[in-house]
């Protein structure tokens, strides 16, 4: 039998023991941080960001983390610059596309050479896209329908069947990165499902991008050193980067005390308690949060009326959610986010009317039940917590007579109800995959977002026809108003709700230029110099 | 009687009295004669309490634990503010406008942990009886009937008791699906087993007895004997493992719903309250408050079923 006073010098034991353990990992922390300061007069720049990565084979990754590296180990045929995100420009190659937008000839740079002194041919840009086609791999959808064919030594050509007035912004993709074909083949290299270069490329960078790859944890870090033999326009400006995986509380303090440069992580609450020895990059990213409402009337007979539709657009006060959103989070003025081309300006975003959105919820039936909002609580796109997000909507629903239940889910099982179209009302989001506005397309009726909210072919002919003129129309003006008259129709009558665009926020050190955020890298690492 | 301690002690504060100016005497007899007299009401009260209890600290846990049990029944109706209105300012640091500051979406924090003791430690004791009734009763007939009742019963007490605690509740409720009632059901697969093979070895114990066997003779039936002669004698021992286990209930509980295995947005859930302030490492309040009020209720408990187990378990040295 232990007496109390031993009880209690066994509890202040294990109280002392617990601080002594929290501060040995805090001194470990700092420990870690000075790596921040180079040596011999060489360049350093550390980048702590929360990792999410599974491969760096460009054919095979599609998560964040993987893009940042990819995009500074890898040049893509045509890219954007770090602050311009509408315009294509060319980089290993240059374009020309046929008036109907279904054949694109590239013609490669004079002069590029691969991180091994191989100049760069049209040879490893076919291999590449081919290669990226034929893995059947995450990103292989980015090309489903184009077909690649090499011209001469310097020219390749891109044919589609219907006008393809996006495919010059895909191939700005880092999944289009161009690997060097002969050192990939030799490695197990192939344009087909037996491909196993993906370990090879996991251990060596095979580009001739401005960085090499010098090591990857993907648990822990990635360090990349300068390309010497880079000849492109992006000259870097650090001889080494090291990108870490750090939490974003970690994150924070550790750009505070100049043990990182920059912090990817920090969400719009962190970056309000910033200290002021540190700069912000806050905009709004290019992700969209939206409701999806159900318009199956199997699924429910009330969420599929037209009224309770106008009731949820009408009763949430999109000043109310930005409040919880953080620095840089903007409302979402439509389903195209603000970066693209054909975004709606804020005159024609959906508006909070309280009184109109009860007069709707009691003519759809609405009032007295009690529905499902169903979200993935496990994920947080760009630092915004969506558990919070949906209590601030079950809240404000119910003070226009919408009674909803909340049902959080871990992604993985929640994305299934979700892609089947079985969730009565969902809280979600979209990334774009590419820049340019014909990936929002698939909101549309029929299109592969539309089913999920139970939204068919044939449910609403005026916006299917813009579909198929934003899928195919090329010229630059008459596109904008295609997705200007396509983004007011949804407003008006998708079952979407587009809510918010939360903040991406880049936290650095004064010391630090050169940071823009980008939707599909983030940022780009060569891009980043000193100020 | 008069004490003659206190007599003499009297004696020679009056002869200093005598011998010191007169203010300055009264001033000094006054308090000490206040500090004799309170000294005398707490010895009072002291004795009031049955020998076996008059342990400090698990009186103190025994109060802090009637405090939290006057909070479920009262808790809503002493609140400052409904527990799930998003009406004062976000973050807002302890003070005059909440006391224990409010969330990220501008809930009062005080409010939602009043609220949350409902949910916490109502559910625990709601687990707690549960687990006590399916557990003894498992051990109530493996321990009575023996043979093979009582290996099938041992058997699969045994399978479940394989398992780590923590990770099949886990499992039962991630399959069940995230719910407080869910949450409560894998907590009781976990917890009953204890009670079982308690209340089997003592029964074991009891069955062999002379008075249980002449009450066999007499011709009780099993159920009878069961119920007169064996479940008295077992209740001490089960009350303190109970008592033990409401701090662990507790736990469990709000650990479940700090995975997002239990309690659901927007029910103020102490756990779920920790869980949402790990997003918000820099605004102490959020998790302090609520980890506080888990601390205190899985402290006082556990002294409680300490003491408890002092007074009632004749087996153990006192402390």
């Amino acid at each position: 039998m232990i007496s109390p006073k031993n009880k209690m010098f066994r509890l202040t034991g294990a109280l002392g023991a617990a601080a002594l353990l929290l501060s040995g990992c805090a001194d470990n922390g700092n420990e870690d941080g000075a790596a921040g300061e180079p040596g011999d007069g060489a360049t350093q720049i550390v980048v702590d960001t929360t990792f999410d990565i599974k491969t760096i084979d460009p054919a095979r990754e599609y998560e964040p983390t993987g893009q940042i590296l990819v995009k500074a180990l890898y040049d893509t045929l045509l890219t954007f610059a770090d602050d311009d995100t509408t315009t294509v420009i060319p980089d290993l190659a240059t374009f020309e596309s046929n008036s109907d937008q279904t054949e694109f000839t590239l013609t490669m740079t004079e002069g590029r050479v691969f991180s091994d002194g191989a100049p760069i041919t049209a040879d490893d840009a076919v291999f590449s896209l081919q290669r990226l086609q034929g893995l059947e791999g995450n990103p292989s959808f980015l090309l489903a329908g184009v077909q690649v064919e090499k011209v001469d030594e310097m020219t390749l050509k891109l044919v589609t069947d219907v006008p393809s007035p996006s495919l010059p912004a895909v191939l700005a993709t880092p999944s289009c990165g161009i690997v060097n074909s002969k050192l990939v083949q030799e490695n197990g290299g192939s344009t087909s499902a037996t491909d196993s270069a993906e370990e090879f490329l996991n251990e060596t960078s095979a580009g001739s991008g401005p960085y090499i790859l010098e090591k990857l944890d993907t648990a822990s870090e990635a360090i990349l050193v300068k390309n010497d033999k880079y000849n492109g326009p992006q000259k870097p400006t650090y001889d080494t980067v090291i990108l870490r995986n750090t939490e974003p509380a970690t994150q924070k303090m550790n750009v505070e005390r100049g043990d990182s440069q920059v912090a990817l992580g920090l969400s719009g609450d962190m970056v309000d308690s910033l200290a002021d020895n540190v700069n912000v990059e806050s905009v709004p990213s290019a992700t969209v949060v939206f409701l999806l409402i159900n318009a199956d009337s199997a699924i429910s007979e009330i969420t599929a009326s037209s009224e309770f539709v106008r009731a949820v657009k009408n009763g949430i006060n999109y000043d109310g959610l930005l409040e919880i959103a953080g620095r840089g989070a903007a409302q979402a003025t439509g389903l195209v986010p603000s970066v693209f081309l054909g975004a709606l300006g804020s005159a024609d975003a959906l508006k909070y009317d309280a009184a109109a959105a009860r007069t709707a919820a009691e003519a759809s039936g609405a009032v007295g039940q009690k529905l499902t909002l169903s979200f993935p609580n496990d994920i947080d796109p760009t630092g915004l917590n969506l558990t919070t997000l949906a209590e601030r909507i079950q809240s404000q629903l119910s003070q226009v007579g919408i009674e909803v239940d909340l049902a959080p889910a871990p992604f993985a099982t929640e994305i299934d109800a979700y892609r089947d179209g079985k969730e009565q009302i969902g809280l979600w989001y979209w990334n774009p995959d590419y820049m340019d506005p014909a990936n929002y397309l698939a909101f549309g009726p029929g299109q592969s977002v539309g089913l999920r909210a139970g939204w068919p072919e044939g449910s609403n002919p005026a916006i299917e026809a813009l579909v198929s003129q934003g899928y195919t129309t090329g010229d630059l003006d008459a596109r904008r108003t295609v997705f200007e008259n396509w983004g007011k129709a949804m407003n008006a009558d998708s079952p979407f709700v587009p809510l918010l665009q939360p903040g991406s926020n880049v936290a650095y050190q004064p010391s630090v230029s050169g940071v823009y955020y980008n939707p599909v890298w983030l940022i780009n690492v060569a891009g980043l110099g000193i100020a | 009687m008069t004490n003659p301690g206190q007599a003499k002690a009297q004696a020679k504060a009056q002869t200093k009295a005598q011998q010191c100016p007169q203010a300055q005497a009264q001033e000094s007899a006054q308090p000490r004669a206040q500090m004799a007299n309170r000294r005398s009401l707490t010895r009072r009260i002291w004795r009031l309490i049955p020998p076996g209890l008059r342990q400090p600290l698990g009186i103190v846990a025994a109060l802090i634990a009637l405090t939290w049990l006057v909070i479920c029944l009262v808790g809503p109706s002493i609140a400052p503010y409904d527990p799930l209105a998003q009406d004062l300012p976000r973050f807002t640091p302890p003070g005059s406008v909440a006391w224990l500051g409010t969330d990220e979406l501008g809930r009062d924090l005080l409010s939602r942990i009043l609220a949350g003791a409902r949910v916490t430690i109502g559910l625990s004791l709601l687990l707690v009886c549960l687990s006590m009734l399916i557990g003894s009763l498992l051990g109530l007939l493996a321990g009575f009937f023996g043979r093979w009742v009582g290996e099938t019963i041992m058997r699969f007490t045994d399978l479940v008791l394989a398992f780590p605690t923590v990770i099949l509740a886990m499992v039962t409720a991630a399959a069940l699906g995230a719910s407080l009632f869910n949450a409560v059901l894998a907590a009781l697969v976990v917890s009953w087993p204890p009670y079982a093979r308690v209340v089997r070895s003592i029964v074991m114990g009891l069955r062999e007895n002379e008075f249980v066997a002449s009450g066999r003779l007499l011709g009780f039936s099993s159920v009878r004997s069961m119920r007169v002669d064996i479940l008295p004698n077992t209740v001490g021992p089960v009350l303190v493992m109970a008592s033990l286990d409401i701090g662990t209930a507790a736990l469990l509980l709000s650990g479940l719903s700090f995975l997002g295995l239990g309690a659901k947005p927007p029910t103020p859930e102490w756990g779920s309250m920790v869980s949402s302030a790990v997003a918000h490492f820099d605004k102490w309040w959020l998790g302090v408050f609520p980890g506080l009020a888990i601390l205190t209720v899985v402290i006082a408990f556990n002294f409680i079923g300490d003491a408890l187990r002092d007074a009632l378990d004749p087996g153990v040295e006192k402390s």
